[in-house]
């Protein structure tokens, strides 16, 4: 009987320590899964309600962040781009409380500055490039093996490169650097960032 | 039996797991319009979700008896509801606006805002630097919005019929003293500070908050930027001289400094000038900044600019083109501005600084001369207090010291005469701004100011609102008094005269929709105690009075379009002003001679991907300005020819790091006139000889190379175009 207990105290404390594993894996398929505007804001929703009781982790704010990157870049309408990386930075700041100096969270950063250019470029360019560029710098400095950061890279340094016709080589060695990561680099764990490949194979064709 | 009980309690414990209750319901605003992403979950767990495209939501959970269920969305008031779930709930929630004194509905009425590149702005930072016709220079590029009068012969700020120096600038909220450089006599002048250090421009043409005083037209608020964005050097190479600039970023502070020279000489051998340059203008210049993070949100900013700069030129005397008079102006100055702000706990806000300034101007006509010192010391603290959702309170007090001092040698007299008078005024304000909704805000406040020239005090009631008609229209009016204490040239001979004093009555209507913008304010003016003078006297005290009036009313309209054609951006402005002042040594009410009827310009910016270019031009029209005839008959009563310019510009991205920039002013060397200049005595027909006020040179070329140097050469110049 006491076995009995004891496996039963030990499978509820370990199904409990999982139950914040099980929802964001949960979440993130929903999310890789996502297509609409509106299946993106439920899941963004949902990563927030975790974020609101696991006062301690960074990722459900980090997914929650993302996914309102993604919506700005989905939404047509230019006010609500804005405000959709508005609530991808809060995300992003509250995470960086957590854990600062964050590769994976510096990346997200410097991708939400990127996606605030592309809105309004002539006027945006110079403040926000700056940032993307810094925020993006400072994820490769951290960790160098980062596929996402390095993608990042890539594309913002490619775009100005090819805007002032300067050599695009140096972009393009990195973006393949990024590639070869997303091929050899497991994520540090079930729920760690992975997405980004599809969209550097989508870059590897401007490149060749 | 203690076994059998723990037994018992795990599989109630694991049978509880297994019970679970659906919530659902439905989430609508007060318009019973259903809303579509909100977030309802249970307080403290995971379990929620989000409405759906009909504004319903669902979820399970295992939570049973009394839990709290939230319910949040952007732009709402966040809900919270106790519930007792034993079993299958519905709850549908209305969710009530939350007012956004950010975003929403914001007062516009006589102000040209351009805060942070996201807000609904008129003009940004980067326009003034991309403005034909501007080089760079604040003023002339305010200079092509509705509300302004070109004088061409000054280059300041002339709001809505008022007087250059009707126009007060504020860097960071503190006063600056002497804005313009000098100029020689009737040649435009620059604004002392560049556009790159600010990152924001307010240009109110009337009707402003009650935090500034002691300007009767307009108020111009700079703000600088928070911080260098990376470790650059910048080079500048012009026509006119050169420049290196170097800043550095650490984390939570930075450092900037910069030396400029500046000599027209080399331009002038090549290119003719109209006037007589024994020393063509130059100027060397350093300016300083350090910025330091104070806590999580305060800041502290410390801008220092010196300047000193000379010009000497020979004027022909109207009478007799052989009698000349060497005219030398050389200049000194030094601005110094501590600024501080920070966030008091939740709802307090706190912004003060102290500023001086140091201006010496000596002004020398052959042997004669004029050494003119001016000092200030400006202190101002402003607490702001977001009392509720729908209020906020802003009140203030600031004190302003000046000293000036004259010392005039020779005109005849017989020793050197010193005149010296000093100036205190200490102001009080208390505005708050009241959201009623997201569609109407008021703003009503008042400013006391206490003014020791003479001692008086003057309450001025300011009140302004802004009502949203649709999501991109909004409806402002405004109503405000405003004084100032009268310019130097008066106080010099009298310094018992009372404050000058202006009212503004203001309304306008702005549209704001995905790339476009229009305008139209319409406005009336009304000045009282203006200073008059008996001409015959000007140098006796008694002489003058405060028994001086007028009017401005008119209209201004703005149209800019960046939307319709692709990489082109322009804006057309257009201001009628109908005025008159029955002041100074004015014998009755007549149009001032700064003053036409018609403005016009039309701004134009077009960046051509294939060449790496931005093109650009501004076209400036004015109709025909008074000046006083006096061959004519009556005052005032001489009419110029109308002005008309266009200026051209090109900047080429030749790299990432290196722009080429060139400008010419006046393509098509029009001879513009601003008035004329009367001899002293009548000639053999009559007559009173006269020279007309021209430009200094039929054109103006600009050429620059700006070089950026950052680690990696990754700083994009480009918004710098």
């Amino acid at each position: 009987m006491k076995t009995l207990v004891f496996v039963f105290v030990m499978t509820a404390s370990l199904a409990f320590g999982s139950e914040y594993e099980e929802a964001m894996k949960a979440g993130i398929k929903d999310l890789y899964a996502a297509r609409s505007l509106n299946e993106y804001q439920q899941v963004a929703s949902k990563f927030e309600r975790i974020a609101s009781v696991e006062s301690a982790q960074w990722l459900p704010r980090y997914y929650a962040g993302y996914a309102y990157v993604i919506m700005s870049s989905l939404d047509s309408v230019a006010e609500n781009k804005d405000k959709y990386l508005d609530l991808s930075k809060q995300q992003i700041d509250k995470a960086a409380e957590i854990e600062p100096n964050n590769s994976e969270l510096l990346a997200l950063e410097g991708f939400n500055h990127m996606i605030r250019v592309s809105i309004d470029p002539g006027s945006r360019g110079q403040e926000y490039s700056g940032l993307s560029m810094q925020a993006l710098n400072k994820a490769v400095a951290i960790d160098s093996e980062n596929p996402r950061a390095l993608y990042l890279l890539a594309r913002m340094s490619y775009g100005t490169a090819q805007f002032f016709g300067g050599s695009t080589e140096e972009s393009c060695q990195m973006l393949e650097k990024s590639l070869q990561l997303f091929e050899t680099k497991q994520p540090a764990s079930e729920i760690a960032p992975a997405w980004g490949k599809n969209q550097a194979l989508g870059m590897k064709n401007i490149c060749q | 039996m203690l076994r059998q009980f723990t037994y018992l309690s795990c599989l109630l414990l694991s049978l509880g797991a297994f019970s679970q209750s659906t919530i659902t319901g439905t989430v609508r605003d007060e318009a019973e319009e259903v809303i579509i992403g909100a977030n309802v979950y249970i307080k403290g767990s995971y379990d929620g979700a989000s409405s759906n495209l009909d504004g319903n939501y669902s979820f399970t959970t295992s939570k049973v008896g009394k839990q709290v269920l939230v319910i949040s969305f952007i732009g709402y008031r966040q809900q919270e509801v106790e519930v007792d779930i034993e079993g299958d709930l519905s709850y549908d929630f209305v969710l009530v606006e939350a007012i956004n004194k950010i975003d929403g509905i914001t007062i516009t009425a006589g102000a040209f805002d351009s805060g942070g590149e996201r807000k609904r702005t008129i003009l940004k930072p980067l326009d003034i630097v991309t403005t034909a016709g501007a080089t760079a220079d604040i003023a002339s590029a305010l200079n092509t919005l509705p509300g302004t009068q070109t004088v061409g012969e000054s280059g300041r700020l002339f709001v809505r019929g008022g007087e250059g120096r009707e126009t007060k600038t504020f860097i960071d909220g503190l006063e600056v003293m002497s804005f313009y450089g000098p100029a020689a006599p009737n040649t435009p002048t620059r604004s002392r500070f560049l556009p790159f250090m600010f990152s924001g421009t307010s240009f109110s043409t009337g009707g402003y908050s009650a935090e500034y005083g002691q300007a009767l037209s307009s108020a111009l608020i700079l703000t600088t930027k928070e911080k260098p964005d990376q470790d650059r050097a910048d080079i500048s190479i012009m026509s006119v001289g050169g420049d290196v600039s170097y800043s550095k970023v650490w984390e939570r502070s930075s450092l900037s400094g910069k030396l400029q020279y500046t000599n027209i000489s080399p331009y002038f051998k090549i290119i003719s000038q109209d006037l007589d340059w024994v020393e063509a203008p130059s100027a060397i210049e350093g300016s300083f900044m350090a910025r330091q993070k104070v806590g999580k949100n305060g800041m502290y900013k410390l801008f220092v600019n010196l300047n000193s700069s000379n010009l000497v030129l020979n004027r022909g005397d109207i009478d007799d083109p052989s009698l000349i008079t060497r005219t030398g102006v050389a200049n000194d100055y030094i601005h110094i501005n501590n600024s501080y702000k920070n966030i008091l706990g939740k709802r307090w806000g706190v912004q003060g600084g102290i500023s001086a300034t140091r201006n010496n101007d000596n002004l020398s006509l052959n042997s004669d001369a004029i050494q003119t010192v001016q000092e200030g010391v400006h202190a101002k603290v402003v607490f702001t207090n977001d009392a509720t959702e729908k209020l906020t309170l802003k009140f203030g007090s600031e004190s302003f010291l000046r000293k000036a001092e004259e010392e005039i040698e020779g005109f005849g007299l017989p020793s050197r005469t010193n005149i010296t008078w000093n100036e205190q005024v200490l102001g009080s304000f208390v505005e708050a701004d009241y959201w009623f909704s997201n569609k109407l805000v008021v703003r009503a406040g008042g400013r006391l100011e206490y003014s020791s020239l003479p001692s008086s005090y003057n309450l001025a009631p300011r009140i302004s609102l802004g009502y949203k008609t649709t999501d991109n229209s909004q409806l402002s009016l405004a109503y405000g008094r405003f004084q100032q204490t009268p310019g130097d040239q008066l106080l010099r001979i009298n310094q018992n005269l009372g404050s000058e004093k202006a009212e503004h009555f203001i309304a306008s209507y702005q549209v704001i929709n995905n790339g476009r913008t229009f305008r139209i304010e319409g406005y009336a003016k009304q000045y009282e105690d203006l200073v008059k003078f008996d001409p015959g006297n000007q140098f006796d005290p008694a002489a003058y009075n405060n028994n001086g009036d007028g009017h401005a009313r008119g209209f201004d309209v703005f149209w800019r379009d960046s939307q319709t054609f692709r990489n082109v951006d322009y804006w057309i402005s257009y201001s009628f002003l109908d005025t008159e002042r029955n002041y100074r040594d004015y014998p009755f009410a007549a149009t001032p001679t700064f003053t036409s009827k018609h403005n016009f310009s039309w701004v134009y910016k077009h960046f051509i991907t294939k060449i790496k270019s931005q093109i650009g031009f501004t076209y400036s029209f004015a109709s025909p300005r008074p000046y006083n005839d006096l061959n004519g008959v009556g005052f005032n009563t001489g009419r110029t020819r109308n002005y008309q310019d266009l200026s051209f510009n090109i900047s080429y991205l030749f790299k990432s790091n290196i722009i080429f920039y060139s400008s010419v002013s006046n393509v098509l060397g029009r001879d513009n006139i601003f008035g004329y200049e009367y001899g002293q005595v009548r000639n053999n027909d009559g007559q009173f000889n006269r020279r007309a006020i021209t430009q200094p040179a039929p054109r103006f070329l600009f050429l620059g190379i700006f070089i950026t140097l950052t680690k990696g050469n990754q700083a994009s110049q480009l918004p710098y175009l």
